[in-house]
């Protein structure tokens, strides 16, 4: 049972999309580190106790981070000390779904769950979301089986324990989500935004528009984007795509031709040593705020286009190819 | 060895409000019109099939995508991804050149199932456009005469059938497809569908019969046929990008795969009982829908007590799907003044998109994405099946 600890520094940042830039909100690991899009993967193991440590010195709103999925989460703060994570309200109405920290002031708030159970979870602000979570403020938790890294454990590389079907050989989390990027100008200089004119013009995996999607991890071009989401692959070996939809709309996840075995939705695995529910599908659709695990064993090799079922989403500016769209590149 | 001929070919579509649509379509002669969708294939599983596309339009490259098949072949090789001289990726498969270029498939189906059929190329404009139909893949063992070996995904996986019928849901956008036809810019981005079609077609056209000679270009219907009890094997299939939730009035239906994969595990059956059930976009769902009746035995043929014939709302549009009785097989009186279009004292209940604006003709009340379910006292074998080829 180990200690996680996480800090999240709220910033201002910029987005290098094709063709522009796009400032947005997003969830710095340090002090000195640019914000990213998605945030900060957190990971933990079962039983550990995650403690996230917010700091915003950038905008003039309030934030929070809310954790679906988790259960149990405390704050910890002046001057109240420890308490379970609840709404706030003031002058009886909602102000935030859950504890806040001020805005412009040096000081920091904490929450802390146990990671009860494995899983993929986003995190998300939790106050004005249907700003801050377009803007960027949002990440993934990924919760591990005890044993996941050591070699002789029956829970070794496996997503959700033995006896759950979800032994993989590579692993690649995708958090796909839209944007608005006049929203983002309007937000990013203090302008109002009615989000009833929420008109998204950026489909993204990772932070990233098709082409720049295949761009490595750390490509130094995209210092707020770092991670790319192409996979090279051998036929015969289990790649777990963890998808999580952390946009507004829902969208299509086409598998490229390839057929995956959906094993996990929002957390849960779909067997147990006692009953095996899991299904295949060679497109699923995810609502907003939902995720699945899946597990896609090539047959042969090529190059599959992974992308958005929903094809009005695969273009940058109208043109296709763009958009939400990646490639897995599988070899004999 | 079936071998599918297609034609990419551009026409013009009919809407029940009397709008002429231009799209493009796959057509199965080269004299014959296109169509939307294109022609059903429908193929064994085992045995290999070859589709040759000729690409007839003048613009721009055609593919076909046959997602859940492997291993698809082009022009003896396997199918690639295609790029552009810039490197730009241009179609997720190996395309047809425009004014007559062609290619040719082949794959050999390894599961039964219902599938799209696709273009790989500018899918944000040709899939929308029109250029997408079924495939359908019958199990190895399937056996027409033999009721346990006519199922959809093979004997003991209690997917018998006693009819069957595809349902293919799009959407149209006049204003891309006008966009398109006058060689404008293509912005996808203002994507504003005011059609919404079930094989094709909008509501009432959609209960007309398959190549009705009115439209050409939308041959197969979308009614529903079946008597009391039947197994009516119901394959739907998203064409468009958007979601649809499909309901049929008055009965569930049984999920029993989706986009081709039977939904068991070994022993554990995990096909599961929806009364909507969402058509994803690129997806398909294969599912068994029983009418039993509310209520109804040949015992109790009346379940429920009916009003005054007064005091039903059938003579308000001069039209009725009633038959003038409550008992399944038998006419009675209707009021002076009102048609009745009940053939053979049928029940009738809608399947329709609950999302109800597509359920209009752009805008108007009744249309769209709705078609009638008819629960007949006898029914030909012929009606709801579907030719191999």
């Amino acid at each position: 049972m180990a200690l996680v600890v996480k800090n999240l520094w709220v910033k201002q940042g910029t987005l290098n999309l094709p063709g522009r830039t796009v400032p947005f909100w997003g969830f710095a690991s340090s002090q000195g580190a640019p914000p990213t899009l998605p945030g900060p993967t957190i990971e933990a193991v079962t039983g550990d106790a995650v403690y996230v440590v917010l700091r915003n010195n950038a905008i003039p709103q309030r934030v929070s981070v809310m954790f679906p999925g988790q259960r149990n989460v405390w704050v910890m703060g002046r001057p109240w000390g420890a308490k379970k994570a609840s709404p706030r309200y003031e002058g009886g109405r909602m102000i935030s779904l859950t504890d806040y920290l001020e805005p412009g002031r040096a000081t920091s708030i904490t929450y802390t769950f146990e990671a009860t159970r494995p899983g993929v979870f986003l995190y998300e602000s939790g106050t004005n979301p249907e700003n801050q979570v377009q803007m960027g403020l949002y990440g993934v938790i990924i919760v591990r089986p005890p044993g996941y890294n050591v070699p002789s454990d029956p829970n070794y590389k496996t997503a959700y324990g033995a006896g759950t079907g979800t032994r993989f050989d590579i692993e690649k989390t995708m958090v796909i989500g839209e944007l608005d990027s006049l929203m983002h100008e309007a937000l990013a200089q203090g302008a109002g935004y009615n989000i009833l004119d929420y008109s998204p013009d950026y489909w993204v995996i990772n932070g990233r528009s098709y082409p720049d999607t295949l761009r490595s991890n750390y490509d130094p071009q995209m210092p707020s984007q770092p991670l790319g989401s192409s996979v090279a692959v051998r036929t015969g070996r289990r790649l777990l795509l963890r998808v999580v939809n952390a946009g507004f709309q829902n969208h299509t996840f086409h598998l490229g031709g390839l057929v995956g075995r959906v094993v996990a939705g929002d957390g849960y695995p779909f067997t147990s040593p006692a009953r095996d529910t899991s299904y295949r599908k060679t497109v699923t659709t995810l609502g907003s705020g939902q995720s699945f695990d899946i597990i896609v064993t090539p047959e042969y090799p090529g190059g599959f286009y992974l992308r958005d079922r929903d094809y009005n989403h695969v273009v940058n500016g109208d043109v296709f190819p763009g958009g939400m769209m990646t490639r897995v590149d599988v070899t004999s | 060895m079936p071998t599918v001929n297609l034609w990419a070919k551009d026409g013009y579509l009919s809407t029940p409000d009397g709008n002429s649509i231009y799209f493009w379509g796959f057509a199965p002669r080269p004299d014959g019109p296109a169509q939307i969708p294109g022609p059903h294939i429908v193929v064994r599983q085992g045995e290999p099939v070859t589709v040759n596309l000729v690409n007839t339009l003048a613009s721009e490259p055609v593919s076909i995508l046959f997602t859940g098949q492997s291993n698809v072949m082009a022009g003896g090789s396997p199918a690639r991804p295609q790029y552009g001289p810039g490197g730009e990726l241009v179609s997720f498969t190996n395309h047809a050149e425009p004014n007559g270029g062609m290619v040719s498939y082949s794959f050999t189906p390894t599961h039964p199932g219902t599938f799209l059929y696709e273009s790989g190329t500018s899918p944000h404009k040709q899939a929308l456009m029109g250029l997408h139909g079924a495939l359908i893949v019958r199990p190895s063992d399937y056996d027409l005469a033999a009721p346990a070996y006519k199922t959809a995904y093979g004997f003991g996986t209690d997917t018998e059938f006693d009819r069957e019928y595809v349902l293919i849901t799009c959407e149209i956008d006049p204003d891309l497809h006008r966009a398109v036809e006058r060689g404008e810019p293509y912005r996808i981005s203002r994507f504003k569908p005011r059609y919404w079609t079930l094989n094709g077609r909008c509501a009432p056209d959609t209960m007309f019969p398959d190549n009705a000679p009115y439209l050409p270009c939308q041959p197969y219907g979308a009614m529903i046929m079946a008597r009391p009890g039947e197994k009516v094997l119901l394959r739907y299939i998203g064409a468009g990008v958007e979601n649809h939730p499909l309901h049929p009035h008055g009965q569930h239906t049984r999920v029993v795969a989706q986009d081709g994969r039977l939904l068991r595990n070994g022993p554990v059956d995990c096909s599961y009982k929806r009364f909507t059930v969402l058509v994803g976009a690129g997806q398909t769902y294969d599912q068994i829908y029983q009418w039993f009746g509310l209520g109804y035995t040949p015992e109790n043929r009346i379940p429920t007590v009916l009003p005054n014939i007064r005091n039903l709302g059938v003579g308000e549009a001069g039209w009725t799907m009633w038959s003038g009785s409550p008992y399944l097989g038998l006419k009675g009186d209707i009021p002076v003044g009102v048609t009745s279009f009940n053939e053979a004292g049928e029940y009738y209940f809608m399947l329709h998109s609950h999302e109800e604006p597509q359920i209009t003709n752009w805008g108007e009340f009744p249309g769209g994405m709705m078609t009638m379910i008819g629960i007949y006292p006898s029914l030909s074998p012929d009606v709801g099946t579907l030719a191999m080829g």
